[in-house]
């Protein structure tokens, strides 16, 4: 809000035409009685408004480098000259939706994560469909059987965790929210 | 001409009658063709243009810097200059405060310095693509669709009811706005973006005030004002009247280039973001998400200088982006359009 000032020497009055009217105008005021100051000190008299200056921070002109080398200028209050991103929508599969290479694709050149899965199971992927799953525990099961006919401790352990993995699929690394966890969580224990 | 002004001086005194007598004689004297015969160029004044090159000797002794560090006087200091009036004391008063465009005015803002990115693109694609986009063929001839009247009227119950203007609708005290076809003068764009944080630890700790003001203030590089809670609450230990969060809005280019930012640097840095959810809106062409204090830090004004911000101080806020469109439809469209993702149901 503008500061208005308050002026304790004058009578709050409305601004008249009839100059009769006004004696202070047409006699010296060191004549006139001089009021009293608190008397009016509650009143605010408007016969100024204040134009206050603008305050704004100083905005640099910065050039701003998308991940694929395209740039433009904005104004900001960032001090860099430069803002390179690593991550925005030329990067980002919500807005490249065609660019296979966004695709979260698993790469498994050396055969490492397969012969992984072989031995230990598909428990441990993030997320998998539901089909895929229950065959790898029929799988699953099965090879226990035989492990357990084979009567090797320590396969079975792993069984045992692989079984408990794919079963509770106890996932609460981010991709969903709050409120969806939970209800996932929820229907797992149901089960 | 020193020389016709001197001729003539003496002709002066004689009436007009010898004077014209004289001059209609057959020797007429043309005085600026016989000027520019004798001297050309004689009366021009001096041009720098003309003047030699400065010598080495000249050029080492002038030295403009040593003149004034010798000076004994100081030179007339700024409040000899021009200041503005500091009040306006109204349309009467014969001290006026100057426009707001002149430079020397106290509520002086210089710019605009760039045209924004996706200005731009609006100004040059978008704008018309949702013109052409929405375009729904009308035969000339058609009779126009008259808006019924949502308005209840008075049913007559008492003499008083006469002459009196019609009740509001039933539940809502405002009509919502009717989505309007959109031609070439009413093309939405965007009008303002106010962005809201409130930050209800400001009432036992002032200084998360000062933190969400900042954080506000180097987003959208204009000073917040400050809000204060509605009501009292006591389990939340909140009372009406005092300070708790910040506001700001930004309008024009500076209300683009958030948006901008938004689009291009923030929310792809999201994780797991799959876009605004598309039941937001109030159905007037007004549309609204949130930032988490997390999500808040991911803007480049905050990254370059986390230092500032204690980090469990920083507020969420909530982004309204307000539109000319008349529907959440058409504000949605607007959105997509400059490159906003929604996902989920639509809901109006």
């Amino acid at each position: 809000m503008p500061k208005l000032p308050t002026s304790g020497l004058q009578v709050l009055r409305r601004p008249t035409t009839s100059f009769t009217s006004t004696p202070s105008i047409t006699t010296s005021p060191l004549l006139q009685p001089q009021p009293q100051p608190h008397h009016h000190n509650l009143l605010q008299v408007r016969h100024a408004t204040f134009i206050p200056r603008h305050r704004r921070p100083y905005k640099f002109t910065q050039l701003v480098q998308l991940s694929d080398g395209s740039t433009y200028t904005v104004r900001t209050t960032s001090p860099l000259a430069l803002y390179k991103s690593a991550k925005d929508t030329r990067n980002h599969i919500l807005w490249q939706p065609t660019d296979k290479t966004l695709r979260n694709v698993e790469v498994d050149e050396a055969g490492k994560l397969a012969a992984f899965r072989e031995r230990y199971g598909r428990g441990w992927d993030a997320e998998e469909p539901e089909q895929q799953v229950e065959q790898q525990q029929q799988k699953q099961d099965a090879a226990t059987k035989q492990q357990e006919s084979s009567d090797d401790p320590f396969d079975s352990l792993v069984g045992l965790i692989s079984d408990f993995a794919a079963s509770t699929n106890n996932n609460t690394s981010g991709g969903l929210s709050a409120k969806d966890q939970a209800k996932k969580d929820k229907g797992g224990k149901k089960k | 001409m020193a020389s016709v002004r001197a001729l003539s001086r003496p002709t002066r005194g004689l009436p007009l009658s010898q004077i014209s007598r004289k001059t209609s004689a057959s020797s007429r004297r043309w005085a600026s063709s016989q000027a520019a015969a004798q001297v050309p160029l004689e009366d021009l004044e001096d041009s720098a243009l003309d003047a030699p090159p400065l010598s080495e000797e000249e050029k080492r002794t002038f030295r403009p810097w040593k003149r004034q560090a010798d000076r004994k006087f100081a030179l007339p200091s700024g409040r000899y200059n021009y200041h503005a009036p500091k009040y306006d004391r109204g349309p009467l008063h014969p001290v006026q405060p100057l426009s707001s465009s002149e430079p020397t005015a106290r509520d002086f803002v210089p710019g605009p310095f760039n045209l924004p990115r996706l200005r731009q693109t609006y100004l040059s694609t978008v704008a018309s693509d949702i013109m052409t986009l929405t375009y729904s063929h009308v035969p000339p001839g058609t009779p126009k669709k008259e808006t019924p009247q949502r308005l209840r009227e008075w049913d007559d119950s008492s003499p008083y009811h006469k002459n009196r203007s019609l009740r509001a609708p039933r539940g809502a005290p405002v009509l919502p706005l009717i989505e309007r076809d959109i031609n070439f003068t009413n093309i939405p764009e965007i009008k303002e973006i106010t962005l809201a944080a409130y930050s209800p630890a400001a009432l036992q700790d002032m200084d998360n005030l000062l933190v969400a003001r900042a954080a506000l203030l180097a987003i959208t590089g204009v000073l917040p004002e400050m809000t204060k809670t509605k009501s009292n609450v006591q389990q939340w230990k909140i009372r009406a009247g005092e300070f708790a969060g910040c506001k700001v809005t930004v309008r024009g280019n500076e209300a683009y280039e958030f948006l901008d930012r938004c689009v291009n640097l923030v929310f792809p840095k999201i994780k797991d973001w799959r876009g605004i959810k598309a039941s937001t809106g109030d159905s007037s062409g007004n549309l609204a998400w949130g930032f988490t204090p997390e999500e808040l830090k991911l803007f480049p004004e905050m990254e370059v200088n986390m230092g500032m911000y204690p980090p469990k101080m920083v507020p969420g806020c909530r982004v309204y982006v307000k539109t000319t469109a008349t529907s959440d439809r058409q504000a949605r469209l607007l959105l997509q359009s400059m490159g906003l993702p929604f996902y989920g149901e639509v809901k109006n």
